[in-house]
């Protein structure tokens, strides 16, 4: 026998017909009231008489984390020479200052994100940057600041430098540390001032170190690189270079590269992926590794013009 | 990095526009060197000069790129702009170097025009209060200058530029329509969200 409840319970739901909860009256048009207040009417759908359709949830796809920095197919991207690219550059930057608007080579390499980067200094065959103002910390008055000063140091010391680098009185671009007075480095409390600045001395940067003689001589004229983001960014030459000129720096920085790329241990494999020329405001090419132009119209002499 | 696609699509566009347009052609061989002198600013008659260095003069040193172009900037606004274009004579012989130097380009006023080397001539213009375009002409009245075309394959793909261009307005136009009726929904709904809060506070 059918039992009497479930009839009962669907004629009281009948009589529940009137909301349970009276609606709010409010001054407001429907149309602008908030998808909540509005009355949700839900009907059966043929999708959800089999199941539990429309409560599943969308799988959101996790992105691939990828170990390596992307590396493009470079078959259809157009490369240039060397003299090519000056020619093109050379015109983009007319009438600016040759010694203050540099050639930037920007060097990808296929690499690991995470490991080891390459960080070096190289002094390229004809400095870009002559501006390079080095001071040293070593005992003052001693044989050593004589020589420090007689190789071109802007300031030498050990109390006098730290007072003046807590003034601010910062009238340098490199810092040098003979390791004789790393302990008063170390005391002097310096390091929150410097290290923002990149200036702080230690041996990871060679710049703590015994021979100032060597280190001052690599310095100036010297300039640093790192790889970031996969990417070693310099300034290669100034515009008022010849193509010979801006291809000796070239030929040095690819080499110090390279072999610094080989220093690394074997599992960090870094490779040579792309070679990238561009100046202070013009657009970058990607080199094909050759010096000579590829047209007639060009002569190498052309681009020895004054510009 | 960029992408390469990217990359290529945008410097394609520029090489495009630095080889063709007003500006592109080639100079006579007795054309020694350029140099123009103008103010800093564009007050006081210094803009189409100005605008000449930067959109015209780039197309003339790619088609010529032994030719120096000289740029002086000077600070003094109240200075005249001039053009001095330096031409071999005739009868010169073409492969002697220019007994005058030729300064570098600079932005402090340190580069002003040397005066005609041995077998040289200058032509001026004055450039001040003059536009662009009337400075261009006359330049090219003067040298000579034979003005370069495009080729049949650059000009499809200045067109191809072109079109790509025309279609972005309209993109832009489509799409800031529907950014706007979103942020009027929004704006709506939120003030009706404050007023249902307002009055339920007050109940």
């Amino acid at each position: 026998m059918a039992s009497t409840t479930q009839c009962l319970a669907s004629l009281a739901r009948l009589s529940l017909r009137v909301p349970a909860r009276p609606m709010a009256i409010s001054t407001i048009p429907n149309f602008l009231l908030p998808s909540v207040a509005t009355p949700l009417v839900r009907y059966a759908s043929k999708k959800s008489s089999g199941g539990n359709n429309n409560m599943r949830k969308r799988v959101v796809k996790k992105k691939k984390a990828y170990k390596t920095f992307r590396s493009y197919d470079m078959t259809n991207m157009d490369q240039y020479s060397l003299c090519d690219a000056m020619r093109y550059l050379r015109a983009f930057e007319v009438g600016s200052p040759p010694t203050s608007v540099k050639y930037e080579v920007a060097v990808k390499l296929k690499t690991q994100k995470n490991g080891p980067v390459l960080r070096n200094r190289i002094r390229l065959p004809f400095p870009v940057k002559t501006d390079t103002r080095i001071a040293v910390i070593c005992p003052e008055d001693s044989p050593l600041a004589l020589e420090a000063q007689q190789l071109g140091a802007v300031a030498v010391g050990e109390e006098s430098l730290f007072e003046a680098i807590r003034q601010g009185n910062i009238q340098f671009n490199k810092l040098i540390c003979h390791k004789e007075s790393e302990a008063a480095l170390k005391k002097a409390n310096v390091g929150k001032l410097l290290g923002p600045k990149g200036l702080m001395p230690s041996a990871k940067t060679k710049t703590l170190t015994t021979d100032l003689k060597g280190t001052m001589q690599e310095m100036i004229g010297a300039d640093e690189f790192r790889e970031r983001n996969g990417v070693v960014r310099l300034a290669i030459g100034q515009l008022g270079f010849t193509p010979q000129m801006l291809s000796d720096n070239l030929k040095a920085f690819m080499g110090q590269v390279k072999t610094d790329m080989n220093q690394i241990d074997d599992s960090h494999v870094k490779l040579l992926d792309e070679v990238v020329l561009s100046s202070t405001s013009g657009p970058g090419f990607s080199l094909n590794g050759k010096l000579n132009p590829s047209g007639e119209s060009l002569k190498i002499e052309d681009l020895e013009s004054v510009m | 990095m960029v992408a390469v696609g990217t990359r290529l699509h945008r410097l394609n566009s520029k090489l495009l526009t630095i080889r063709n347009g007003p500006g592109a052609a080639i100079l006579p061989p007795d054309v020694t060197r350029i140099h123009m002198e103008f103010a800093m600013r564009m007050n006081d008659g210094h803009m189409g000069p100005r605008k000449f260095w930067r959109d015209n003069l780039p197309r003339l040193k790619f088609w010529n790129p032994a030719v120096p172009m000289i740029v002086n900037r000077v600070k003094d606004q109240s200075r005249p702009a001039t053009m001095s274009i330096y031409i071999r004579d005739a009868d010169a012989n073409a492969d002697a170097p220019l007994s005058t130097p030729t300064p570098n380009s600079s932005t402090v006023g340190h580069s002003t025009a040397p005066p005609p080397a041995k077998g040289e001539r200058v032509e001026v213009i004055p450039m001040k209060d003059m536009h662009s375009d009337t400075i261009l002409a006359s330049f090219i009245s003067k040298t000579k200058a034979v003005p370069v075309l495009p080729t049949s394959q650059e000009q499809i793909q200045m067109d191809e530029l072109e079109s790509l261009r025309q279609q972005a307005e309209v993109d832009r136009a489509r799409v800031r329509k529907k950014v706007e009726a979103a942020k009027k929904e929004a704006a709506m709904m939120a003030a009706a969200r404050d007023e249902a809060a307002s009055l339920k506070a007050a109940m």
